[in-house]
């Protein structure tokens, strides 16, 4: 592309290679699009129904989520090489009490997808 | 830069302004804020009657976008926009579109709960505005409590790896002798880029000399800049707001281009298709609700893509002109007949 073209030629004498990164004034910096989008569904093992209020979480990150009334999350977390998510029942007297469970998960893309069942206390 | 650099510069520039790839849009999406701040009104010229912008009204908009670049970002300002309830719901709505989003915030009700959702909803890059130690910040601020507010936003932001996050700071005759001490303050806070500016003579700034720089404390703040740079401590920078000549490259990353029109564009709360809000709004090139947006990106813009027009007044026949073109376009107001302010005449004389 004629764009790419000219830029590599900048880049290659040096003038600076940051010169393509910018922002305006009253701007932010720009987004390099770190993160990985993880989604899934909370299940009961028992029942196979989805479970409302399920915190959902991933370690070494702050990020967690509740899953909705049919028992999805989905949130964008920081790109790791492989995350361990965590699923704690904190909602439990509504909901039946669960068994918490954590699962390794490795990214290999953009999003990963994980269902889980999670036992009766 | 030498002067083969710098030609070379401003045929790169050249490049750019014909291919003019939109990838940095500002929404103003809500012009509602939870401050008032001395200076408002010097950095845009807001009018608060607006109601907040209906986000399919938006979305609609960035879906005339055929083909979006590859890190085409939406850039949602105000206001302050965490004053709309739904903002994660926006960011949501981006991230389905393989687009990205960022927001500039004064923190004030950036909370642990905030931060959390934003993230979930995959927020990439932010700014947080930051205008000195605890006085001086509540003093240009107009805000008792908000330092202290700004300070939990700030420390959310550094905690995130993720986030491309920086603080900005409007200089000041308040708190130009602090800028030492704040850029210790920031070390402490583990904040990695930190942008300075200056506060235009215009809006509510006007009137308040103390607000404004005097050409001599203007030099001293580039060279601060300069220093700190050097230390590689902290990416400390000045913002695009203009041209400083042999300054350049020394107090940004890169030199000075303003990119308004050319990859920069906006929505403004009256749906008015613009670049940086800051920008007078008689440059607006059309209005979502009567046009196509993308249409106009693609074929308006004239003002932006050829600057020939700002070689008038001071700019005329003014020894720089090749390199700085009339400055930013946001220092053309009224009938622009003159530039608003000349950086590099500050740091010349
Ligand atoms: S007079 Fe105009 S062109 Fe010359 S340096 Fe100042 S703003 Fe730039
Ligand atoms: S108008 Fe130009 S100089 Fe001004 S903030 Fe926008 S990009 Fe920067």
């Amino acid at each position: 592309m004629k764009q790419n073209h000219f830029q590599k030629i900048i880049r290659g004498l040096s003038l600076t290679s940051v010169m393509f990164v910018f922002q305006a004034c009253y701007g932010t910096p720009q987004d390099f699009g770190y993160d990985v989008y993880l989604s899934g569904v909370v299940t009961s093992a028992v029942t196979g129904k989805p479970i409302k209020g399920i915190k959902v979480s991933v370690e070494n990150t702050s990020q967690y989520e509740l899953t909705d009334s049919v028992g999805t999350f989905n949130m964008y977390v920081p790109k790791l090489k492989n995350y361990k998510v965590v699923f704690e029942d904190v909602d439990s007297i509504s909901q039946g009490s669960f068994v918490s469970k954590d699962t390794i998960l490795i990214s290999a893309n953009n999003s990963i997808q994980v269902n889980i069942a999670l036992e009766s206390k | 830069m030498n002067n083969l650099q710098k030609y070379i510069y401003r045929q790169f520039k050249k490049n750019e302004t014909a291919i003019h790839e939109l990838n940095y849009l500002f929404w103003e999406c809500t012009s509602r804020c939870n401050l008032s701040c001395l200076h408002c009104g010097s950095d845009c010229s807001k009018d608060t009657s607006f109601p907040d912008m209906p986000l399919d009204d938006f979305l609609k908009a960035i879906d005339s976008i055929s083909s979006p670049a590859k890190n085409f970002t939406v850039v949602l300002t105000g206001g302050e926009p965490l004053m709309r309830n739904d903002i994660e719901i926006i960011g949501r709505e981006i991230r389905k579109r393989g687009m990205r989003w960022s927001m500039v915030t004064n923190g004030y009700i950036y909370t642990d709960e905030k931060h959390n959702a934003l993230l979930n909803a995959g927020l990439g890059a932010l700014t947080i505005s930051l205008d000195g130690l605890e006085k001086s910040h509540n003093w240009l601020r107009n805000s008792k409590h908000g330092f202290t507010r700004t300070e939990r936003a700030i420390e959310l932001a550094a905690s995130s790896a993720r986030l491309n996050f920086d603080v900005v700071t409007c200089v000041n005759q308040r708190n130009l002798k602090e800028m030492d001490a704040v850029y210790n303050y920031l070390k402490t806070k583990h904040v990695k880029t930190w942008r300075l500016f200056t506060i235009l003579p215009i809006g509510r700034a006007k009137n308040n000399p103390e607000l404004l720089l005097d050409d001599f404390q203007f030099k001293g703040l580039m060279d601060f800049i300069v220093e700190k740079r050097k230390r590689k401590e902290m990416d400390v920078k000045f913002s695009c707001e203009g041209y400083v000549g042999d300054y350049e490259t020394k107090v940004r990353d890169g030199a000075f281009f303003c990119r308004a029109g050319i990859n920069i564009g906006s929505i403004l709360i009256d749906g008015a298709i613009s670049a940086c809000p800051n920008i007078d709004r008689s440059f607006s090139q059309g209005n979502i609700y009567t046009d196509n947006f993308y249409e106009v990106w693609q074929n308006k813009y004239q003002a932006f893509r050829n600057r020939n027009w700002t070689e008038t007044g001071l700019c005329e026949k003014c020894g720089e002109y090749k390199n700085c073109q009339g400055s930013g376009m946001h220092l053309w107001h009224g009938g622009k007949e003159n530039v608003l302010v000349c950086h590099y005449s500050k740091i010349v004389k």
